[in-house]
């Protein structure tokens, strides 16, 4: 966590994948580089640097909308998680690609000419006002920009320096580079060729995105919009029955106004805790209890049941909330106490802890 | 309320993985890889081919001497030689330069040419090397036949693409359509004379050198065109086996 920033923290997981995806690029160009040419007379009588072009151009299409996939997918399914676990990895070498591609477009189409290569890129097409025939480069441009702001600033350093809302802030932009992505190769190669391997690639990956996006996104507004019941007596609400809780685990109720709060259940006592995670706003209740932290599901960011926050040498805290048991129905006050406020867990009466889910099949650590 | 399925959890830096998303991260590795190769073989597949265009070394150190004209683009017109007919030879520099500095001084002289083709069917262009690749010919004109006059063909409306000779004949490929558009500009901009690649054939040429009304160089407003289905209004003119179409007026074809 956030004491120190080693630039990278090694261990299998990271490894494994980021060889998986250094050996998808690297399988990627190889194909289209040296097969290709193999294999079709029309692409081995296509320029070199426009074959690197295409490789790289494509390539970077191909991987950013499997980096947006993977948000959605992890929604939908939580066996998707080890996808997002280092995802970073997978925006920055986008970035990198996507560069490598700008970097052989610039170096031919803009090259060898008496204007500036830079100067040339803005100014050499003016067709502002045409569909076909618009300088699609621009499009290119910007998405490259909000590529390489994001790869920068994707290190944790960041994460806290700028604090996790600007963050996330900044680094939704990314569906802005998408967009702009699609109008790149929609305005450029495919008016120009009408190639349908690329058309399906950026057509049929959009579609297949906003598909995946509305699904997840139809599961959160839905489980907000079943905000949890009001108790009788303000300000409590119902977050659900303690026979729900697994051992380790949470139930997440709606505060309303939409505030999530999860409650975790943990050698017999109960804890409420904010929903988000003050990493990257992951959600904590779909987490753990983990040798008596809860961690989070997205980067395993630990915080203690008693006050939210992260064992030393970490500084990272999330709210608490106060919890009461009602019966077995278990009641949260939607109101946090300040960040840090040490508050014990509520200790499970002897005669409910029966009601305890059946234990699972998959142990901790 | 949100209830997460009862699944394994995984954390990045626990070395255990729970075995239903090992099996589902394993089906997604075997899935990328594969998704990876596949794409990038249909892609690269699915390209058209760039046609014929080509460098051509036919010179092979020797000259082209001619008359230099300079009018919309510099152009050699070299007379016939009992073997070959007169040639009127489109010049162009090394790179996305024109050689307007080099050929406005020999305007109407007799001058030498060395350099390399590009050639695409009937549209040929020599590409000037150094500087001594272009200069005064020892000959001067009345030692020549003095160059025929241009022949006009009449007013013509011509749908097809503006490019860059240089490119289109070869010395980019693909050189020609939108990816290429802000290239062919920079090439004509840079003083490469613009052609226009003709969907139908007018006296057997579907190439044509650009120029204005007045046979200047083309109208600048002609560079929104560029690698796009337009149509051009003209007159046609002959000079030697070279067809110049200067433009009246043009729009962007609507697809009718
Ligand atoms: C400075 C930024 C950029 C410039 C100047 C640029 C320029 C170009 C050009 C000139 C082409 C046409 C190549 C051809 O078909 O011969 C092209 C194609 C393409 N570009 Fe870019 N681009 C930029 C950034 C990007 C970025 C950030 C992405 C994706 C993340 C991207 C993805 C593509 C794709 C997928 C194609 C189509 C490849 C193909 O023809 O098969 N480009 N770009
Ligand atoms: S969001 Fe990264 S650990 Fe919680």
């Amino acid at each position: 966590m956030s004491l120190s920033y080693k630039p990278v923290i090694w261990n299998r997981t990271k490894i494994i994948y980021d060889a998986v995806m250094l050996a998808g690029i690297f399988i990627y160009i190889l194909i289209f580089l040296r097969l290709g040419p193999v294999i079709s007379s029309a692409l081995r009588d296509t320029d070199l640097p426009i074959q690197r072009m295409r490789a790289f151009g494509s390539l970077a299409l191909l991987m950013l909308t499997i980096v947006l996939a993977i948000g959605p997918l992890a929604r939908i399914d939580a066996r998707f998680i080890p996808l997002l676990y280092n995802r970073r990895h997978f925006g920055v070498m986008t970035a990198i690609i996507a560069a490598t591609h700008a970097y052989y477009v610039l170096g031919w189409y803009f090259s060898f000419s008496p204007t500036p290569q830079l100067t040339a890129l803005f100014t050499s097409n003016t067709s502002f006002t045409s569909t076909a025939g618009f300088p699609f480069e621009l499009f290119g441009v910007f998405a490259l920009v909000i590529l390489a702001v994001l790869a920068v600033t994707s290190h944790d350093f960041w994460l806290s320096f700028l604090t996790p809302p600007v963050w996330k802030a900044i680094h939704m932009s990314v569906y802005f580079a998408y967009a702009a992505v699609i109008l790149h190769v929609a305005l450029g190669a495919l008016i120009d060729r009408r190639d349908l391997a690329l058309a399906f690639l950026s057509l049929g990956g959009l579609a297949t995105l906003c598909v995946l996006h509305l699904i997840a996104g139809r599961r959160e507004t839905s489980a907000d919009a079943a905000a949890s019941k009001k108790a009788p007596e303000a300000p409590w609400v119902i977050v659900g029955d303690l026979s729900e809780i697994a051992e380790g685990r949470a139930i997440i109720g709606a505060a309303p106004g939409g505030e999530r709060i999860a409650v975790f259940r943990s050698k017999g006592g109960l804890s409420a805790v904010s929903n988000i995670c003050s990493h990257q706003n992951g959600p904590i209740g779909e987490g753990k209890v983990v040798i008596g932290f809860i961690t989070c599901p997205w980067h395993g960011y630990q915080y203690r049941p008693e006050d939210g926050c992260s064992p030393p040498p970490f500084r990272e805290r999330i709210r608490k909330y106060r919890l009461r048991l009602e019966g077995s129905s278990v009641l949260v006050d939607p109101e946090p106490l300040p960040l840090g406020t040490k508050l014990e867990p509520l200790a499970i009466p002897a005669e409910l802890l029966p009601a305890v889910a059946a234990p699972k099949k998959e142990g901790t650590v | 309320m949100l209830k997460p399925l009862e699944r394994g959890f995984f954390v990045g830096y626990f070395k255990k993985v729970p075995a239903d998303v090992r099996v589902l991260m394993i089906g997604f590795i075997v899935f990328f890889i594969a998704a990876m190769a596949t794409t990038s073989a249909l892609l690269s597949l699915n390209t058209e081919s760039p046609g014929a265009g080509s460098y051509a070394d036919e010179l092979s150190g020797e000259h082209l001497v001619g008359t230099m004209e300079v009018k919309p683009y510099p152009i050699l017109r070299v007379p016939a030689d009992g073997t070959k007919p007169a040639r009127a030879v489109m010049l162009a520099g090394s790179g996305k330069f024109g050689v307007d500095d080099r050929a406005l001084p020999l305007a109407g002289k007799t001058a030498q040419a060395g350099g390399i083709f590009v050639k695409r069917g009937d549209l040929v262009m020599l590409l000037i090397g150094g500087e001594d690749d272009l200069k005064a010919a020892k000959l001067q004109i009345p030692a020549l036949p003095v160059t025929p006059v241009s022949e006009n063909l009449g007013s013509w409306r011509l749908t097809g693409e503006i490019c860059d000779g240089k490119c289109s004949a070869g010395a980019m490929k693909p050189g020609t359509g939108l990816a290429h558009k802000a290239c062919a500009n920079l090439c004509i901009s840079g003083g490469v004379p613009p052609v226009f690649v003709s969907t139908a054939p007018v006296d057997g040429h579907i190439f044509f050198l650009l120029a204005s009304k007045d046979g200047g160089p083309m109208p600048a407003a002609l560079l929104d065109m560029t690698g796009l289905p337009v149509v051009l209004e003209g007159n046609i003119e002959r000079r030697d086996d070279l067809l110049i179409f200067k433009i009246d007026s043009f729009r962007e074809e609507t697809g009718a």
